[in-house]
C-alpha cells in the first residue's frame, strides 16, 4: 500500500457541482438544453472523478487534499480511503440517475431553478462527506447539507411540506449540535479529529468524557440515519419532497448518518476503545428495534411514499447493526448494504413518483391494475420489491445473506433472528403493493369501465397505456437493472462486496 | 516593543475633525457627504497602516499630556485595541454609506452626521486608550454623543428612549469611575498596558469592590443582565444609528472595557486565583440564554434584534471570565462577529422599512420575492448567529467550546449548543417566512433595497462567510484576537 497522496481530484469532485449549481441558477437565461446537458455533464464528470478514485483507492491509494487551514490545529481536509471512495460513487451515480428524472419530472414546474441549484449544492455536501478527512470536515459538510436539504424538502410548497421541513429542520438541527458537541470534546480530548484507522481516542482517556461524545455522536447522526425513536422527521419529509429527491433522501442521504457513524466508530474511537468502553450492545439494540419497528409501521401506511420512508427507516437499520456487532465481516456487509439499497429504494421512489406524476395516485389502493397501464414501471417495481425482501438472485439478497452469515461469525444469533424477521417484515409491506399493481381494478387502472377520475386526459380511456416519457422511464430502468447486475455480479472485482471488503481492511487498520 | 507614533491619537482625531466640518460647513449636502466619507477612509487607511507593525508585536505609543506621574491622557494601539478599531473603522465607511442613502430627506442631517463622526471618534479613542482615565474619558463622551442620535426622530418615545438610555449609563459610567479610582489608590497606576496592576495583597475586599464597580459600571453597555434594560427601548433610534451604535460601537464598548478589566487591570492569574470571574462566567450563561429567550417572543423586527444582540454580547463576557486563552480569542473575535452579522440584520431591517414600512416579523411574508438579495444577506447572518460552520459564528462557537472545556466548564458547551438551537428558532422563522410564504398583499410592488442601502448589506454579509474561513490568515481579524490573547495570558507568540 502506497500512503496517502496529495491529490486535487477529492477537491475536483466536491467543487465541480458547484459550478453546476451556478449553472442552473442562471436557469432562466440559458435555454433548457443547454442547462440540462451542461449539468448532466457535470455531474458525468463527478461520478467519472469519483470512479477514478474507487479505481485508485482500490488499488491501495488514498487520496488527501488539505483545502483551508480553519483553526489552530484543524483543516478543512479531504482524504479518500475506499469507504469514502465506495460512498461517493455510490452518491454521485444515483445523483445522474435522479437528474435525469428530475429533469423530466419537474420539466414544467416553476421552481425548477431553485430544486436544480440546491440539488447540486447538496451534491457537493454529501461527496464532502463521503470524503472528509477528519471530524471538523465532516461536521461541515453535514450540517451545510442538513441546512441545504430544506429548500428540496418543502420545494412544493404545499402547507404539508412546509410542515414536513420544519420537523426535519428541527430535528436535524438538534442533532447538528448534538454532532458539534462530540466533534469538540473529541478535540478537546485528543487535540485532532483527523480520522486514523482503528481510532484516535483511547481507553486511558476520562470514560465519563468518552461516553459523553459517543452517546452525542449516537444521537446526533442516528437523527439522520433514522434510528428509532429519532425517526420522526422521515415518514414526513419523504412524502413531501418531491419524488426525485425523496429518491435521493431514502438512498443516500439517510445513509449519511450510517456513514457518519462509521467514521465515529471505526476513525475515531476504535474497535477495542468501544468495547472497552461497552456502548456497542446498545447502539445494536436501538439498531434492531428501528428494523423491526420501522417495518412494522411501514405494513400499514397507505400513502406508499409514506410506506418506502419507513422502509428506509428498518432498511438503515440494517446498516447501523452491522456496524455495531462491529467485526470486519459485518461492516463489509453493512456498507455493501448501503449500496445495494439506494439503488433498490430509489427504483421504488422514481415508480411511485411516475404514479403520482401521470396518474396523481399516491395510496396504495389506488394503484390496483396500474401494472397494465405502465408495464415497465411496474416490472421496475417488482423487481425492486423482491429485492427489498432479499429475494435471491437480486442484490437485496446478496445483503442481506452477507450480513446474516456475518452475524452468525460475531455469535450474534439473535441478531439473525432480526435480519429475517427484517426481511420477512419487508415482504409484508412490499408484496401487497406488488399485487395490487397487477391485480384487480381500480380509479386508475385497468377495466374500471371508465370511472371518470383519469387525471391525464379525457380522451384517454382508462385501460389505455400511458406513455412514461424517457427522462422518467430510463433511470428507473436502469436503477432496476443495477438490482440484477449488483446481485448476480456481486462478487466481481471492483463490484460493492469486493471494495467494501477493501474498505473495512483499511478501517480496521490493516491492508 | 513600544514605539512612539502619532497615529493612535490621529485616529480618533480624524472624526472629531470630520464632525467640526460637518457642523461648520455641513448644510450643503455634498460636502457633507464629503467629509464624513473622507474622514471614514482615511481613518481606515490610518488604522490599516498599523496593522503590520501589530502583527509583528509593535504597539504604538503616544502620551497626550500627564497630569501627575502615571496619571494622564495617553494612547497605546495595542493588538486588542487595534482589533476593535479596526472593525469599527471598517464598519463606518459601510455604515455611513448606508447612512447617507437611509437619512436622504430626513431631518437635522448636520446633527446626525456631527454626532454620527463624534461617536465613532470616541469609540476609536476607547479602543486605543492607554489607562482607565483616558478610557473613561472617551467612555463617557460616547455616551453623551450618542444622547442625540438616540432622541433623533424627538417624538416623545424616542425623548423617553434617551432618558432612560442616559440614565442607565450614566450610573454605569459613574459606578466605572468609582472603579478607576480605587484602582488608582490601591495600585498607583492606572495603565492598561500590562496584564495586571492590582495583586493580592490589596486585600480582598478593595479588591472585589474594584471588580464589582468596574464590570457593573462597564457591563451596563455590555447589556449584560439585569443591566440591559435601557438597550431594546433604545432602539427607537434612525437604524443606521441602531446599527452603528447599538449593534457595534456603544455596546462594544461595554463589551471591550470588561475584556479590559480582566485582562489588563486585574489580570487574568490574579483573578484565576481569587475566583471572581466564575460568577460573572454563570451571569453571561444565563443573559445568553435568557436573552435569547426573550428575543424567540418579540414580533417586532428590531426589538428582536435588540435581544440577540444582548445575548451575544455576553458571548464575549463569558468568553472572557473563562480565564482560558481559547476562550479569550473567542471573546475577541466576536466582536468581529457579532458586528458584522447583526449590521447585516439592521441594515436589511433598515432596508425593509425604508421600501416598505414593514417593522414586524409577521409582515414579512414573501419579502424574500421582491427583496431577494436583501433577504440573502440577512439569511447568511442568520447561519453566522446560528453557528452552522464555514460561516464566522462557527468559530466563536468553536473556541469558546474547547477553552471552557479547558477551563473545566463543561456546562459551556450545553450554553453554546442550547444558544444555537434558540438562533435557529428565532432567526429561521423569518428566513422560511421571506422565502416561502406566498407575497403578502401589502408587499406588493415593493422593491429591492437600493444601491446606497444593498452594497453594504451585501458587502458585510460577504464578510461574515469571509470570517469563517479566514481563521489562519495572517492579517485577518483573527491573527490579530490571537497576538492580543497571547499578550493577556503571557503565552509564547505562535504568529510567525
Amino acid at each position: 500500500m502506497t500512503g496517502a497522496t496529495a491529490s486535487l481530484w477529492p477537491l475536483v469532485a466536491v467543487v465541480a457541482p458547484l459550478a453546476g449549481a451556478l449553472l442552473a441558477a442562471l436557469g432562466p437565461r440559458l435555454h433548457p438544453r443547454l442547462r440540462d446537458a451542461s449539468l448532466l455533464t457535470v455531474v458525468t464528470a463527478t461520478t467519472v472523478v469519483a470512479g477514478l478514485l474507487v479505481r485508485g483507492t482500490a488499488q491501495g491509494t488514498s487520496y488527501e487534499t488539505l483545502v483551508l487551514q480553519m483553526t489552530t490545529r484543524a483543516w478543512l481536509q479531504l482524504r479518500v480511503d475506499p469507504a469514502g471512495a465506495a460512498y461517493g460513487l455510490t452518491v454521485s451515480a444515483l445523483w445522474l440517475l435522479a437528474l435525469v428524472y428530475a429533469l423530466g419530472y419537474l420539466r414544467d414546474d416553476a421552481r425548477l431553478a431553485r430544486y436544480l441549484a440546491f440539488v447540486m449544492l447538496c451534491l457537493s455536501c454529501t461527496l464532502g462527506v463521503a470524503y472528509a478527512g477528519d471530524l471538523l470536515t465532516l461536521l461541515i459538510f453535514f450540517e451545510l447539507l442538513s441546512v441545504l436539504s430544506y429548500v428540496l424538502i418543502v420545494h412544493e410548497q404545499t402547507p404539508a411540506a412546509l410542515a414536513a421541513g420544519t420537523k426535519y429542520i428541527v430535528y436535524v438541527l438538534i442533532g447538528g449540535s448534538l454532532i458539534l458537541g462530540g466533534v469538540l470534546v473529541t478535540f478537546y480530548l485528543a487535540d485532532t479529529s483527523v480520522f486514523v484507522p482503528t481510532g484516535f481516542l483511547h481507553d486511558g482517556m476520562p470514560h465519563a468524557y468518552l461516553v459523553t461524545a459517543f452517546a452525542a455522536f449516537v444521537a446526533g447522526f442516528g437523527v439522520k440515519a433514522a434510528l428509532v425513536p429519532l425517526h420522526g422527521w422521515v415518514p414526513d419529509a419523504h412524502p413531501a419532497a418531491p419524488p426525485p429527491f425523496s429518491a435521493l433522501l431514502s438512498g443516500v442521504l439517510v445513509a449519511s448518518g450510517g456513514f457518519g457513524l462509521l467514521r465515529v466508530l471505526f476513525g475515531v474511537f476504535g474497535v477495542e476503545l468501544l468495547a472497552a468502553l461497552g456502548v456497542l450492545p446498545w447502539l445494536a439494540a436501538v439498531s434492531a428495534v428501528t428494523i423491526v419497528l420501522g417495518a412494522i409501521l411501514a405494513i400499514r401506511q397507505p400513502d406508499l411514499k409514506r410506506r418506502l420512508a419507513y422502509s428506509t427507516i428498518s432498511q438503515m437499520g440494517y446498516l447501523a447493526l452491522a456496524l455495531a456487532l462491529a467485526t470486519p465481516a459485518t461492516v463489509a456487509a453493512g456498507l455493501v448494504h448501503l449500496t445495494h439499497h439506494a439503488f433498490l429504494k430509489a427504483t421504488l421512489f422514481f415508480c411511485a413518483g411516475v404514479w403520482i406524476h401521470l396518474l396523481g395516485a399516491r395510496t396504495v389502493g389506488e394503484l390496483r391494475g396500474v401494472a397494465a397501464r405502465t408495464p415497465v414501471v411496474a416490472a421496475a417495481f417488482t423487481l425492486a420489491a423482491l429485492g427489498m425482501m432479499g429475494t435471491p438472485p437480486l442484490s437485496g439478497f446478496v445483503s442481506k445473506w452477507w450480513i446474516g452469515t456475518a452475524v452468525l461469525d460475531a455469535d450474534a444469533a439473535w441478531a439473525l433472528v432480526v435480519v429475517l424477521l427484517g426481511a420477512l417484515l419487508a415482504a409484508a409491506y412490499l408484496l401487497p403493493v406488488v399485487y395490487t399493481l397487477y391485480l384487480g381494478t381500480g380509479p386508475y387502472g385497468t377495466g374500471s369501465d371508465g370511472a371518470g377520475s383519469d387525471r391525464t386526459g379525457s380522451d384517454d380511456a382508462p385501460s389505455a397505456r400511458l406513455r412514461v416519457p424517457a427522462r422518467l422511464v430510463v433511470p428507473t430502468a436502469i436503477s432496476a437493472a443495477l438490482t440484477i447486475v449488483f446481485g448476480l455480479a456481486s462478487q466481481a472485482s471492483g463490484f460493492p462486496l469486493a471494495l467494501a471488503r477493501r474498505a473495512t481492511d483499511v478501517l480496521f487498520g490493516g491492508g | 516593543m513600544d514605539v512612539v507614533d502619532a497615529r493612535p491619537i490621529l485616529a480618533p482625531l480624524v472624526s472629531f475633525v470630520c464632525a467640526a466640518l460637518v457642523f461648520s460647513a455641513g448644510h450643503r449636502a455634498a460636502w457633507r457627504r464629503f467629509w464624513s466619507f473622507a474622514a471614514a477612509a482615511i481613518k481606515l487607511g490610518l488604522v490599516v497602516s498599523m496593522l503590520p507593525g501589530t502583527l509583528r508585536g509593535t504597539v504604538y505609543v503616544y502620551e497626550l499630556v500627564e497630569f501627575t506621574p502615571g496619571i494622564g491622557i495617553a494612547f497605546r494601539a495595542d493588538a486588542f485595541g487595534m482589533f476593535f478599531a479596526l472593525v469599527s473603522s471598517t464598519l463606518w465607511v459601510l455604515t455611513t454609506v448606508y447612512a447617507i442613502g437611509y437619512m436622504r430627506g430626513d431631518r437635522d442631517l448636520v446633527r446626525f452626521f456631527g454626532f454620527f463622526a463624534l461617536c465613532v471618534s470616541t469609540t476609536v479613542g476607547v479602543a486605543f486608550a492607554e489607562n482607565l482615565l483616558t478610557f473613561f474619558l472617551f467612555y463617557e463622551a460616547l455616551t453623551i454623543c450618542t444622547y442625540p442620535l438616540v432622541v433623533h426622530a424627538e417624538t416623545p418615545e424616542a425623548l423617553r428612549a434617551g432618558r432612560i438610555y442616559l440614565v442607565y449609563t450614566l450610573i454605569g459610567g459613574g459606578l466605572a469611575l468609582i472603579g478607576s479610582v480605587m484602582t488608582l489608590n490601591a495600585a498607583g497606576t492606572l495603565t492598561l498596558a500590562g496584564t495586571g496592576v492590582l495583586s493580592r495583597e490589596m486585600g480582598g475586599g478593595t479588591l472585589a469592590a474594584i471588580f464589582v464597580a468596574l464590570v457593573g459600571g462597564f457591563g451596563v453597555k455590555a447589556a449584560i443582565m439585569p443591566l440591559h434594560g435601557w438597550l431594546p427601548i433604545a432602539m427607537v433610534a434612525p437604524t443606521p444609528v441602531s446599527a452603528l451604535l447599538h449593534a457595534v460601537a456603544v455596546v462594544k464598548v461595554g463589551a471591550f472595557g470588561v475584556t479590559r478589566v480582566i485582562h489588563n487591570v486585574f489580570g487574568v492569574e490574579l483573578l484565576r486565583e481569587l475566583g471572581y470571574a466564575r460568577p460573572l462566567a454563570w451571569l453571561a450563561g444565563f443573559t445568553i440564554v435568557a436573552a435569547s429567550l426573550i428575543a424567540l417572543r418579540q414580533d417586532h423586527l428590531k426589538r428582536r434584534l435588540a435581544y440577540s444582540t444582548i445575548s451575544q454580547l455576553s458571548y464575549i463576557v463569558l468568553g472572557a471570565a473563562l480565564l482560558a486563552p481559547f476562550a479569550a480569542t473567542a471573546a475577541v473575535v466576536h466582536i468581529a462577529h457579532q458586528a458584522f452579522a447583526k449590521i447585516t440584520m439592521f441594515f436589511v431591517a433598515g432596508a425593509i422599512q425604508r421600501r416598505s414600512g414593514a417593522t414586524h416579523v409577521s409582515q414579512l411574508s414573501g419579502i424574500g420575492s421582491v427583496m431577494p438579495w436583501s433577504m440573502a444577506g440577512f439569511t447568511v447572518a442568520s447561519l453566522s448567529f446560528i453557528g452552522v460552520p464555514l460561516f464566522a459564528g462557527f468559530i466563536t462557537k468553536w473556541y469558546l467550546s474547547l477553552g471552557a472545556l479547558d477551563a473545566g466548564a463543561w456546562w459551556v458547551v450545553g450554553v453554546m449548543i442550547v444558544s444555537s438551537l434558540l438562533n435557529a428558532a428565532y432567526w429561521l422563522p423569518i428566513v422560511h417566512r421571506a422565502y416561502f410564504r406566498p407575497l403578502s398583499d401589502e408587499l406588493e410592488g415593493v422593491q429591492e433595497a437600493p444601491p446606497m442601502l444593498l452594497v453594504p448589506i451585501l458587502i458585510c454579509a460577504a464578510y461574515v462567510i469571509l470570517l469563517g474561513l479566514s481563521g489562519e490568515v495572517p492579517g485577518m481579524p483573527f491573527s490579530i484576537a490571537r497576538v492580543a490573547v497571547e499578550h493577556a495570558f503571557g503565552l509564547p507568540s505562535v504568529t510567525p
